[in-house]
């Protein structure tokens, strides 16, 4: 009996000793003293991360990089963090931040809205941000994104870059944050064939079945995502445009063990600065500037002025779009980039239009 | 049985169970015969005549890198679909008729399966014309998501076999995924990684030793400590090393595929077994090692005697706690091999969870392969195919659109029905869980 007290006891203190390097990681990272800019008013300001972590090299990273360049204009900003280990956390976490005096909570994705929804409604006082989602909550200011317009580009470019008329597309799961991506790359490649007469094809996704698809039901299976990426090359692909946030990194990995046969076209982030390990491989990314869209609303939450309804980021005013081409730049004919730049205004003119359901209102 | 019996002829009559081949009861023979002519004519039915008429079924067997490869195949989908139904119908007569043994039957089910899922390929391809299908390629992704199963599954059924249930797989993948990441990087030479991930898994595993026998915890628990341990501590240590200084310490590459020669030339079978990386290649060794090991070998007796009737085994003078030590600590390094694969032997970096639950269908792989290499062998490939073919039907389309989260479903259900139907009631070793406790 004596042994056992001793094991458990021993197991216990491995159990202390293991949260307490859990929440010491979180604030340790969590909190950003570095370079105080020039004096604001003081706001604790708080964000609720997906999975994956805030060093996915995606969605996570970019939107806690606008509460750090918030931070650095402002110094009086307090912000901090807390991860989602999985969707059981997301209300929690959310409770967590609200009871911990956060003036206002971020929630970064979509799969929060109706934990966000909830917690707006229980605490009316408060004021809540959320990425990918429009709530209707009169608390909650919704960050949005017509990534539709980017990937189009997207699109675009992947079918006038294919050597084998195949070019491929995966998500991390089927939700629309997700899908407006891959229905703008279908739109973009559609719109090429339709330009030029070609018959360059999508595989893994089709706007018109949005039921169907390829998804790797995961955002942080690396392994997956390379399978998936090796089944689309088997399958004859020579571009990938992987949405699904760490999981796409597999994409990468193929792209390497295939020696450049396969390229990668990256999204959220620029992927040269994020997965700069890939960059040989990326084509381009789309992006969609998350960093941008926080930086705003927590430096005009600071001001005493929290904004309300939604914003949309589009081509028009930079909240989605390519990044640059980086290795690529010699290699993207200058004809395709002229079309390109047309591509875009005409998107942004409203002369092409881009009909994904995902698309926010 | 008994434990004293210094030679091991059969290895099949060294178990308690299936010393006797029991003859197939009437009932269970009919059942069995329904359960083949209802797979028949759903092949014949649905995958034959709800084909488009006239569209072929391509099945690619050639790989871009090799430099023998045979032709593709080419099929007419509907007349394929109905006569690999109408064999199973006459399997499925045969066995209402006559009834095919035990021993048959195994291959019965095996042909059934096999047909039936080729049939469904068939149907399958036959969504949009002109569809190929890289059968090879598949079979080659099949591979590449079994390997950490197989080699996970490995792990499991040496801890099992001498007693101690290992529900700490996931954490030992962790650790060996972690650390082969980390010294490879350090060191930069993977094979040194290789060597430290497989040194981290055993580490695990000494722990779940050191508490299962010495401390004689209850072992699921431990288990399910051990791997939210592995989770937090390479968790921490991801934040607190690899991710503010990525190219120091998490930058490892990866083993590339290696061609063997002869063997690598063969048209298919190079491509699909020899021109992979040396994991993959230590996993073959693997699977023969703890296959012969365990009955076969002096080692592998004891170790089932061990596991069996531990004070049957104590008495004759083998040494049970060191047995099961041994056996414990040398699968962690099987598992820790398995970690390894996931960042050095695929991707070329470690990332929080990167093992993503794979301990755990390891450790069904294990149960559904009945404590035996082989059998977890098979249930590993039939996962990874079934993962495989849902990202490839996901790809090509088929006829009638299958939802996405449906398909997703594919690999758990697939893995079930072969269970229910080819595998049936396994029993664990007898003193599975059983601390040992000697007096």
């Amino acid at each position: 009996m004596r042994k056992i007290v001793q094991a458990v006891a021993v197991t216990g203190i491995l159990a202390v000793a293991l949260s307490a390097c859990g929440s010491k990681s979180d604030s340790g990272t969590g909190t950003n003293n570095t370079n105080p800019g020039s004096g604001g008013k003081a706001l604790k300001a708080c964000m609720v991360l997906d999975v994956g972590g805030v060093d996915d090299r995606s969605f996570n990273q970019s939107s806690w990089k606008g509460m750090t360049d918030a931070k650095q204009a402002n110094s009086n900003l307090a912000i901090s963090y807390v991860a989602s280990a999985s969707q059981n956390d997301y209300t929690p976490n959310l409770n967590a931040e609200v009871a911990k005096g956060c003036q206002t909570t971020i929630a970064v994705g979509g799969l929060m809205t109706d934990a966000m929804i909830k917690i707006a409604k229980k605490n009316p006082t408060k004021k809540f941000g959320i990425i990918d989602s429009n709530t209707g909550q009169p608390n909650v200011y919704g960050m949005q994104f017509n990534t539709a317009q980017g990937a189009f580009l997207g699109g675009y470019l992947a079918a006038g870059m294919t050597k084998t008329g195949k070019v491929a597309t995966f998500g991390g799961v089927n939700i629309p944050p997700v899908t407006i991506y891959m229905d703008g790359f279908w739109e973009g490649v559609q719109y090429y064939n339709q330009q030029k007469n070609k018959n360059v094809q999508v595989l893994g996704w089709n706007e018109k079945n949005q039921k169907a698809g390829t998804f790797a039901n995961s955002f942080t299976d690396q392994n997956k995502g390379k399978s998936i990426s090796a089944a689309f090359a088997q399958q004859g692909a020579d571009i990938i445009f992987p949405v699904a946030g760490g999981t796409g990194l597999g994409a990468g990995a193929l792209a390497q063990s295939s020696g450049g046969k396969v390229n990668v076209m990256w999204v959220d982030t620029d992927g040269c600065v994020s997965a700069p390990q890939y960059c040989k491989y990326f084509i381009t990314s789309v992006v969609k500037n998350l960093a941008d869209a926080v930086n705003k609303y927590v430096t005009a939450a600071a001001s005493g002025a929290f904004p309300t309804g939604t914003s949309i980021g589009t081509l028009k005013n930079q909240g989605t779009g390519l990044a640059p081409f980086h290795e690529f730049a010699s290699k993207v004919p200058s004809s395709l980039q002229s079309e390109l730049t047309q591509v875009k205004a005409d998107i942004i003119s409203g002369k092409i239009k881009i009909t994904s359901p995902a698309q926010p209102k | 049985m008994s434990v004293t019996d210094k030679q091991p002829v059969d290895p099949e009559s060294s178990t308690v169970h299936e010393v006797v081949e029991v003859p197939v009861s009437r009932r269970r023979r009919i059942g069995t015969g329904i359960v083949l002519a209802v797979v028949g004519l759903f092949c014949v039915l649905a995958f034959g005549l709800g084909s488009h008429a006239g569209y072929d079924a391509t099945f690619g067997l050639s790989s871009l890198a090799a430099a023998h490869n045979l032709p593709d195949v080419v099929l007419p989908a509907r007349v394929t679909a109905i006569l690999l139904g109408a064999l199973v119908l006459v399997l499925a007569g045969w066995q209402l008729g006559r009834g095919f043994s035990r021993r048959q039957l195994r291959w019965v089910l095996g042909v059934t399966i096999f047909c039936f899922v080729m049939a469904f390929l068939c149907w399958a391809m036959t969504g949009t014309k002109g569809t190929t299908i890289d059968f090879l390629g598949l079979l080659q992704n099949t591979i590449f998501t079994a390997t950490p199963l197989i080699l996970g599954a490995l792990a499991g059924i040496m801890c099992e076999r001498s007693g101690v249930i290992n529900v700490a797989i996931e954490g030992q993948m962790l650790a060996g995924a972690f650390t082969g990441a980390l010294a490879a990087t350090v060191a930069s030479s993977l094979g040194v990684g290789m060597v430290a991930g497989m040194v981290a898994g055993s580490l695990m595993g000494a722990l779940l030793a050191v508490f299962a026998i010495r401390y004689v915890v209850n072992q699921v628990v431990l288990g399910v400590v051990l791997n939210v341990f592995a989770l937090g501590l390479t968790g921490f240590l991801y934040d607190a090393l690899m991710q503010p200084h990525a190219d120091t310490f998490n930058n490892p590459n990866f083993f590339g595929p290696k061609q063997l020669p002869l063997l690598g030339d063969i048209p298919f079978f190079g491509p699909l077994l020899f021109d992979a990386n040396v994991i993959v290649y230590l996993t073959y060794i693997l699977i023969i090692a703890v296959h012969v090991g365990l009955f076969h070998t002096r080692w592998g007796l004891r170790t089932r005697a061990v596991g069996e009737h531990p004070r049957a085994a104590d008495t004759v003078g083998i040494n049970v706690l060191r047995t099961r030590y041994v056996n414990v600590i040398a699968a962690g390094l099987i598992a820790g091999l398995a970690g390894a694969y996931l960042t050095i032997g695929t991707i070329g970096a470690f990332s929080k969870n990167i093992s993503s639950g794979k301990g755990f269908i390891a450790l069904a792989a294990v149960i559904f392969g009945r404590w035996r290499p082989l059998g977890a062998l098979g249930a590993a490939l039939l996962f990874g195919f079934a993962d495989a073919l849902q990202t490839v039907l996901s790809i090509v389309g088929t006829p009638v659109s299958i939802p996405s989260s449906f398909l997703a479903m594919l690999p758990y259900l697939a893995t079930l029905f072969a269970v229910a139907g080819l595998v049936g009631r396994g029993q664990a070793p007898a003193a599975d869980g059983v601390p040992y406790v000697k007096g």
